[in-house]
């Protein structure tokens, strides 16, 4: 009687909320995709969503992720680590997969590549050879792939007389030298080469090109990594002397440049040069742009004696080891990843397929006239290693190439202390 | 059964009834987590590798751990000089609402905007201030006449940077807490200190701050806790740069747990709570201290 009286109910009432807050995992035929990023790529998710429903009949749920990389991680790290059934598909950055295989977390997929007919081949082969293959099994697809590119003013070359954006990075200084002094008469703003500098993990992919097109980059030899090198020296001096000796990037390089940061400078007219991913062009090409029709595209310059080289980034889509639903699963992640998803992908929101023959397309070249340029981008794309305790090796990099870009630490001394702390970390997180 | 009887067990029924939520919430979100994250400190607990006991390596690793150190001296360096900034200013704040004037609404509501704005957008607000290209800083900097300044480019400038952004945050929160105490405070006392002829000063010192001791230590705990473990502002304005110069120790486990290393992740939490715990029992004897001289 007593549970029956008001005040008995008042008491029931948080217990009846805790129930209906532990409800459990959803058991029908329903696939739960994880996915983030800007509004526009949210948008594009739930059409493609609904789509999926109709073409396969199969329901395809998401759950929206922040915009956030870290917290797009930590959110999958949460569930995975749990062992949770849902997602059963999530969308990962090439950064993370190694981690999440090396946990084995992540289904083997060639089993299902090959019920559902889907050749490996329709990808671009080096990004699946490097990116998505952990301990010889196929364990991520690409769903949109990244690379560094060259942004340039066509128009201020013209201006100049130059024929072409530049080759190597001795052109584009002085190139840019000659340039931003003119310009600077008219726009105090005017800078002359953009790039992600700031703490975090762009700053090492931007490092990769520098040092790849120099030959080097960090190679992991016996599984001890190798950074301190006369080539990566060279490098990472180049890029301080660019903020600090040239003053052809802004001090704030250091501090709060990442991709959008240096979109918007680059946007709004204030640079000559840009370094950025593919997802620039659209937004530069919009009607409101100042810089459109103005911008060019290129493969992004290399020192005397090496060649270009792009980081590859972009997100693939892994299928859980723990969802309870993987036939359908796959059935999605097919859907997901077939020509005409992926066509609207590069037509609708400017991203780039992993799929080869989407850029052989007629709308496709339509909407991207560097096309070409893209396919040898992917091409040549250089990884960053691909293991599992990756984030750290990274957040040491970035502390002494932040370190030295801000001019707070000797070349020499971030190179010895860089190093000493990378073995320590490979030899941490190595199996015992 | 007498009726009395039935009385006591149904208020024993009622108690454990009003009690049993809030215990089980202890319980359940405090207790087990803070138990359960001395356990992982304990464990080799990697995602990508075998979980084994590792007893207290992962603390002996703290001791070679560079970034480690960084951590907590900015962590030490930035409980030290923005919790005594916090309360001086919002022992201003809080005088200048006590003050009885028609304006007084009005001026309780503006100071306590800053507290009511989410620590993230308080770390967007001033990121754009301190932006090198169009930030407010530097505008009024070429206004007077000079070049553009990097206020987030060096350890130093970056330092100061936060500690400015989060004193404009949080001096609302210590004004309230203290405000409260004013208000306890007798006017009587005042208005005999007036009769006598103490000046305002004398009074401030003689009666405000004496009796309003416990309620600075209650500032200055909740204070103290939370610059320990400030997060969410440095994520936003500097996340740790430059050079991991302003990495905080919970931006640091932080990066330990999504990585995937939760036993040193773990290790990292303890390592907080464990100054948290200190420095409170530190505050509180302090307080304890100058009310038996007082």
């Amino acid at each position: 009687m007593f549970l029956l009286s008001k005040r008995g109910l008042l008491l029931l009432l948080p217990v009846l909320m805790l129930i209906i807050s532990c409800g459990g995992d959803l058991n029908d035929n329903t696939v739960v995709l994880a996915v983030g990023g800007a509004p526009s790529e949210i948008d594009f998710w739930e059409k493609t969503a609904s789509e999926c429903e109709e073409k396969t009949g199969i329901k395809l749920q998401l759950i929206r992720q922040p915009t956030d990389t870290d917290q797009r991680r930590q959110n999958l790290v949460t569930s995975l680590r749990a062992r949770k059934s849902t997602p059963d598909i999530f969308l990962m950055d090439v950064a993370w997969i190694a981690q999440f295989a090396a946990s084995e977390w992540l289904e083997p997929l060639e089993p299902y590549m090959k019920k559902h007919n889907l050749p490996v081949e329709s990808f671009f082969e080096p990004v699946v050879r490097q990116a998505d293959t952990y301990n010889d099994k196929l364990i991520a697809l690409p769903v949109y792939v990244d690379g560094g590119l060259l942004y340039y003013r066509k128009d201020l070359l013209q201006k100049y007389g130059y024929s072409g954006p530049p080759a190597t990075w001795d052109e584009l200084v002085s190139c840019a030298l000659k340039i931003t002094e003119e310009e600077r008469k008219k726009n105090r703003n005017f800078t002359g080469f953009v790039w992600q500098g700031a703490q975090y993990e762009g700053l090492v992919c931007n490092f990769l090109e520098f040092a790849s097109s120099n030959n080097g980059g960090i190679v992991l030899s016996e599984s001890q990594p190798v950074f301190d090198t006369e080539q990566n020296r060279k490098a990472v001096k180049f890029m301080r002397d660019l903020i600090h000796t040239h003053k052809l990037s802004p001090s704030n390089t250091y501090t709060n440049m990442k991709e959008e940061e240096v979109r918007l400078v680059f946007q709004n007219g204030n640079a000559l040069f840009e370094r950025n991913w593919p997802y620039a062009w659209k937004i530069h090409q919009a009607s409101d742009s100042p810089v459109k029709n103005k911008t060019g595209v290129s493969l992004l310059p290399h020192f005397e004696g090496g060649k270009p080289a792009a980081a590859l980034g972009g997100w693939h889509i892994g299928l859980s080891r723990f969802s309870k639903n993987k036939e359908n699963a796959f059935t999605c992640i097919d859907y997901i990843l077939s020509s005409e998803v992926q066509t609207e992908f590069v037509t609708s929101l400017g991203w780039n397929s992993g799929r080869v023959d989407i850029y052989d397309n007629v709308e496709v070249q339509k909407t991207i006239p560097h096309a070409e340029i893209l396919k040898n981008v992917f091409r040549h794309a250089v990884t960053r290693p691909l293991v599992p305790h990756y984030s750290y090796m990274s957040s040491v990099l970035q502390r002494y190439l932040n370190a030295v870009m801000a001019g707070r630490m000797e070349l020499d001394k971030a190179f010895t202390e860089c190093e000493s702390e990378l073995g320590k970390i490979v030899s941490q997180y190595s199996n015992q | 059964m007498s009726k009395k009887q039935r009385n006591i067990s149904s208020d024993f029924l009622w108690i454990a009834g009003f009690l049993f939520p809030g215990i089980a919430f202890l319980v359940i979100f405090i207790l087990i987590p803070v138990f359960g994250t001395l356990f992982t400190s304990l464990i080799s607990d990697i995602t990508f590798m075998k979980r084994q006991w590792a007893g207290l390596d992962n603390y002996i690793r703290l001791f070679n751990d560079s970034a480690f150190r960084q951590s907590l001296g900015f962590t030490i360096l930035f409980i030290l000089v923005s919790v005594p900034l916090e309360t001086v200013s919002g022992m201003g704040l809080a005088l200048l609402m006590h003050v009885k004037s028609p304006f007084r609404g009005v001026i309780r509501a503006i100071i306590l905007i800053p507290w009511a704005i989410p620590a993230a957008v308080t770390g967007r607000i001033w990121e754009v201030i301190y932006n090198v290209n169009y930030g407010l800083a530097n505008y009024l900097v070429s206004m007077a006449g000079f070049d553009p300044v990097n206020w987030l480019g060096t350890a130093s400038g970056a330092f100061i940077a936060i500690v400015l952004a989060d004193l404009w945050k949080t001096m609302p929160f210590v004004a309230i807490i203290l405000l409260a105490g004013l208000s306890s405070i007798p006017e009587t006392l005042y208005q005999q200190a007036r009769i006598d002829g103490a000046s305002f000063v004398k009074r401030f010192f003689s009666i405000t701050l004496p009796l309003l001791r416990p309620v600075i230590v209650v500032a200055l705990l909740f204070r103290t806790i939370d610059a320990l473990r400030i997060f969410d502002l440095i994520y936003i304005l500097t996340s740790g740069g430059p050079g991991g110069s302003t990495t905080s120790l919970s931006l640091l486990g932080y990066k330990y747990f999504i990585g995937g290393d939760y036993g040193y992740g773990s290790t990292l939490s303890v390592v907080i709570f464990l100054c948290a715990f200190l420095l409170s029992l530190v505050v509180i004897r302090l307080g304890q201290f100058s009310r038996e001289v007082s």
